[in-house]
């Protein structure tokens, strides 16, 4: 049986997700190794915006329309859409690692008994099968797994691979919604929360307040150097439990896991938990006034000293380079 | 209400002893076990929920037989008992057979809610409470911040962690909610819990009381092929300068890299 | 013939001592900690911790549970005090001199006084003190001058008692009194009479200034004519002297858990110490007369750990208690006058003074050489239990 490999999309406002052009990126690429085919699904209410741009990246998507998906979580919708698929012959089935497509994968485990390759940093095509690498144990080792079988699901986290469009642009095609074979939560309300809407993963510079920083006040200075350099905030554990920031801003094993060209630690000691969330950023910079704080082990740089003396120094450093 | 939680043991994190066996399994013996952590927090919310509303909490855990103990812990923080499926048969068992044992154990105990944290700290699966939810065919409220539930109409309503902030979302109850750590700190066992946990239950089930379709009769669906530890970074160095000439030292950094 | 081994086999720690162990650490960490250099600073009794420990149950460890305890083993109120002792030997001290007051109840009381006294005990409401010592009666009790004398259904209680922890606070005050002046065996002179302290007579006289455990009150106390009722006494006239030992045998653990506590506090903090403080352009901590000394400190520390243990075992067993009390008390005391020492003299003048706290340590690990029966009792019991084998 030929490899049919699908991309599950997500759609956030009407358009395609970043994580969505690199999971379509690999489905293609996975699909091309495999000597298989490669498409795309989109689920909204009025998919063919996304759909289009999904396109862009594979030779098929198929476009759901689902009205539903306004007043109801998505999940089981796009579950319904993609059991259908598999039904017609989809073996492989690869979605980004977010809280839909979290419960997207788990969901489909639980209706079709197929194995889950979870949480990829990569993915490849070796022999007859996908073959992930992903971090576990907290991060203390990298393994490769493949399936057994020749069918089988596959969860992708962000900045895993880099999104290429395909060579020419695909066709779409429209269907109307299958009903959810698992009975969909009600929406009743979209809050949007001040300081929740960062894209921590998406980011290039990450800008960490840990303990150190003592309290909300001291979250202004990391604020200050988080804008200077173009930058998001981000928090440990210890910062968010303290209520000094959002939980949405939390990096580690409870949180987000990011890899930017920069992470810069203020007042981060490194525990553990903290540190998986954040090990396999290009570049790490600390500053904290203990030299022994686990951080050092993964810091590129560490610089010894108080932050509320570096930071606001290196802020006026930054600015004076940029021109500013 | 009845409140089910799963929970599932997993090496301590802080024990830093993790280690892959020589078939690339988790060698569960090599290290102390703990609850997982974010099951502690779908545990904590299940405390506080029969505390305001009356009821039981259960945990149902998947593991090995040398995982009772940590069910203790459990016990010890307020759960009324614990179920223990524990078989030989089930070492190293794939996520789809994880969630059809959990699911089918999950049957036999009625509940209003069925909690379980995210994500696991030791496999990072985080889909098991969707598996769960879609074989038992309950609705799943994931990523909660909170939960009520509302006697009126037997619904249950979750505040669900979103991009932008969260949703607030709701479906009757029986349901499934995977819980985050936004619900709150999960409280120290009290000496007093502690002592009671002794005559609490911990019932052990195996594969045989579940039933015979539950293990694939082919082998699991997934495998490691390898397992190494990740690519050291090189060393680091240290800087201890006044405040103005770490910050030119930091700027030179960010320069030379070209991040500024 | 040599010592006999441990009958009950090798120490094991259950996971509700486990889980007992850390609850009572974290607790100690974060309430606790905090507060030990105040309690030292202001030599007064920390009533907050008394309310903290009670509230946690930690109070309760060693009672009944149909006393409102949690009906744990001596190894659990052990380890209890050694983690709150790391933190705070004043604190350490509060559990263990409420556990040693209650044991004459324990052990030499009726059911009816049990159910009388031990629930507010074990609730922490109720402080209990232990008052054996006298001016001239410290290691030698016969020289007891306190009389209880018989009128009608009371006794009479005249005379002072000295060194008596948590004297001035204490709701009740086991008082050791002569009541048989003229029997054969000194040891069959003396009565257990539980006195509460509110009755009409009853005065604290005098507080110490010690060298350490100075949030721990201890007083000096005068009976004057104080009546109490015959239902106050524990166990028979006469039986008194063998009530206290019996006490000893459960409370010297307790003291030795205090040691041990405060050997580790201060070894934690010299560990630490000798990471950062930088000499020669080095850590101090790679020097190597600096890891001699830190490696004694913590094998000395463990052997008394671990001897502490097995003790509590042994006693809880039944087996040749007063040896085990006495020779667990013996060496943790020498350990943590010994390791604290090291600790200072690792920190070098930053031990001196009181921005570290080892200072205090020492200064409080001093007193388990002396209270509970000085080293050289303790000396005395291991000799004999030991001659009497071979």
């Amino acid at each position: 049986m030929a490899p049919r490999i699908l991309a599950v999309a997500e759609v956030a406002d009407g358009s395609l997700t970043k994580l969505s052009t690199e999971v379509a990126t690999v489905a293609r690429q996975l699909a091309e190794a495999a000597g298989g085919e490669a498409l795309g699904l989109v689920v909204d209410a009025s998919p063919d915006a996304a759909a289009q741009e999904l396109a862009t990246y594979l030779p098929t998507v198929i476009a759901v329309t689902n009205p539903a998906v306004t007043s109801e979580v998505v999940a089981p919708h796009v579950v319904a859409a993609v059991a259908k698929l598999i039904e017609e012959g989809v073996t492989h089935v690869v979605l980004g690692v977010t809280p839909d497509g979290r419960d997207v994968a788990g969901s489909l485990v639980g209706l079709t008994g197929l194995g889950l390759l979870a949480n990829a940093d990569t993915v490849t095509w070796q022999d007859a099968g996908p073959v992930t690498h992903a971090s576990v144990l907290a991060g203390k080792a990298v393994t490769s797994s493949t399936l057994t079988g020749d069918r089988g699901i596959v969860t992708v986290r962000p900045g895993g691979v880099t999104a290429e469009p395909a060579a020419s642009a695909g066709t779409v095609e429209r269907r109307d919604a299958t009903a959810p074979a698992v009975p969909a939560a009600k929406v009743l309300d979209r809050v949007a929360e001040a300081g929740a809407e960062v894209s921590l993963e998406d980011a290039k510079v990450v800008v960490v307040g840990g303990r150190g920083v003592g309290g909300p006040d001291g979250f202004r200075i990391v604020e200050e150097l988080a804008q200077a350099l173009g930058g998001v905030v981000g928090a440990t554990r210890a910062s968010v439990d303290a209520g000094w920031i959002p939980y949405a801003r939390q990096i580690g094993q409870t949180g987000r896991v990011v890899k930017p060209e920069l992470y810069l630690g203020l007042g981060v000691s490194g525990a553990m938990q903290h540190r998986v969330g954040m090990q396999a950023s290009k570049a790490i910079v600390i500053v904290n006034r203990d030299p022994d704080a686990p951080m050092a082990e993964v810091a590129d740089l560490f610089v010894v000293g108080d932050l509320f003396e570096v930071v606001p120094a290196l802020t006026a450093e930054i600015r004076a380079r940029k021109g500013g | 209400m009845q409140i089910l939680v799963l929970t599932k043991p997993v090496p301590d994190p802080a024990a830093g002893a993790e280690r892959l066996g020589a078939d690339f399994r988790l060698d569960r013996a090599a290290s102390p076990t703990v609850v997982n952590g974010n099951d502690e927090y779908a545990l904590e919310a299940a405390l506080q929920l029969v505390e305001a509303h009356g009821g039981e909490v259960i945990v149902l855990s998947m593991a090995p037989a040398n995982a009772a103990e940590t069910m203790r812990k459990a016990l010890a923080m307020g759960a009324t008992r614990g179920i223990h499926v524990t078989d030989p048969a089930l070492e190293g068992a794939d996520m789809p057979t994880t969630i059809r044992v959990l699911a089918a154990e999950a049957k036999a105990e009625p509940f209003d809610l069925l909690l379980a944290g995210i994500d696991t700290s030791d496999g990072m699966g985080g889909a098991v409470a969707a598996g769960v939810a879609a074989q038992l065919g309950l609705p799943l409220l994931s990523s909660a911040a909170s939960i009520e539930p509302i006697r009126e109409t037997e619904t249950v309503r979750v505040k669900r962690l979103s991009a932008k902030g969260y949703d607030v979302i709701e479906a009757p109850m029986p349901a499934v909610v995977a819980c985050t750590q936004a619900l709150g700190a999960p409280r120290y066992p009290s000496l007093k819990g502690i002592m009671a946990a002794r005559s609490r239950e911990i019932a052990s089930r195996s594969l045989a009381d579940i039933g015979p379709d539950v293990a694939p009769p082919g082998g699991w669906a997934t495998k490691v092929l390898e397992a190494e530890p990740p690519s050291a970074r090189a060393a680091g160095r240290v800087v201890r300068e006044p405040a103005a000439d770490a910050a030119r030292e930091i700027a030179d950094f960010l320069a030379d890299r070209r991040i500024i | 013939m040599t010592a006999s081994p441990p009958a009950t086999g090798p120490v094991r720690l259950t996971e509700e001592h486990l889980l007992l162990r850390d609850a009572v650490r974290v607790l100690a960490d974060e309430r606790i900690a905090p507060r030990a250099a105040d309690i030292d600073r202001q030599a007064e009794w920390p009533d907050d911790v008394r309310r903290l420990l009670a509230e946690h149950d930690i109070l309760a460890i060693p009672f009944a549970e149909r006393h409102g305890g949690l009906g744990a083993d001596l190894l659990t109120l052990i380890l209890a005090i050694e983690q709150i002792s790391r933190a705070c030997a004043t604190s350490g001290l509060i559990v263990a001199v409420q556990a040693l007051g209650a044991i004459p109840i324990q052990v030499g009381g009726s059911e009816e006084q049990q159910d009388r006294w031990l629930p507010g005990i074990a609730k922490g409401e109720k402080l209990i003190a232990f008052g054996l010592t006298e001016a001239e009666a410290g290691s030698d009790p016969s020289a007891l001058r306190t009389r209880a004398e018989r009128e009608g259904d009371e006794y009479v209680i005249n005379g002072a008692k000295r060194f008596i922890s948590h004297g001035s606070v204490a709701d009740y005050v086991v008082v050791f009194a002569v009541t048989n002046p003229d029997a054969e065996k000194p040891s069959r002179r003396l009565s257990a009479i539980l006195v509460e302290t509110d009755r009409p007579g009853f005065k604290v006289t005098r507080l110490e200034h010690k060298m350490g455990i100075r949030g721990s009150p201890t007083a000096e106390l005068a009976l004057d004519n104080v009546r109490v009722p015959v239902g106050n006494r524990l166990g028979e006239e006469g039986q008194g002297f063998a009530i206290a030992m019996q006490t000893f045998e459960r409370s010297r653990p307790g003291i030795a858990a205090q040691a041990v506590g405060i050997a580790q506090g201060a070894l934690e903090v010299a560990s630490r110490y000798a990471k950062e403080r930088r000499q020669f352009g080095k850590p101090i901590a790679e020097l190597q007369m600096i890891q001699a000394m830190l490696a004694d400190m913590d094998a000395a520390t463990e052997a008394a750990r671990q001897l502490l243990y097995t003790a509590c075992q042994e006693i809880d067993a039944g087996h040749d208690a007063a040896r085990w009390a006495a020779i667990c008390k013996l060496v943790a005391g020498d350990t943590a006058m010994r390791v604290t020492t090291d600790a200072v003299q690792v920190l070098g003048g930053y031990g001196y003074v009181d921005e570290y706290p080892v200072e205090r340590m020492m200064r409080d690990a001093k007193i388990t050489q002396l209270y509970e029966g000085t080293q050289q009792i303790q000396r005395l019991i291991v000799a004999r239990s030991l001659l009497a084998r071979s």
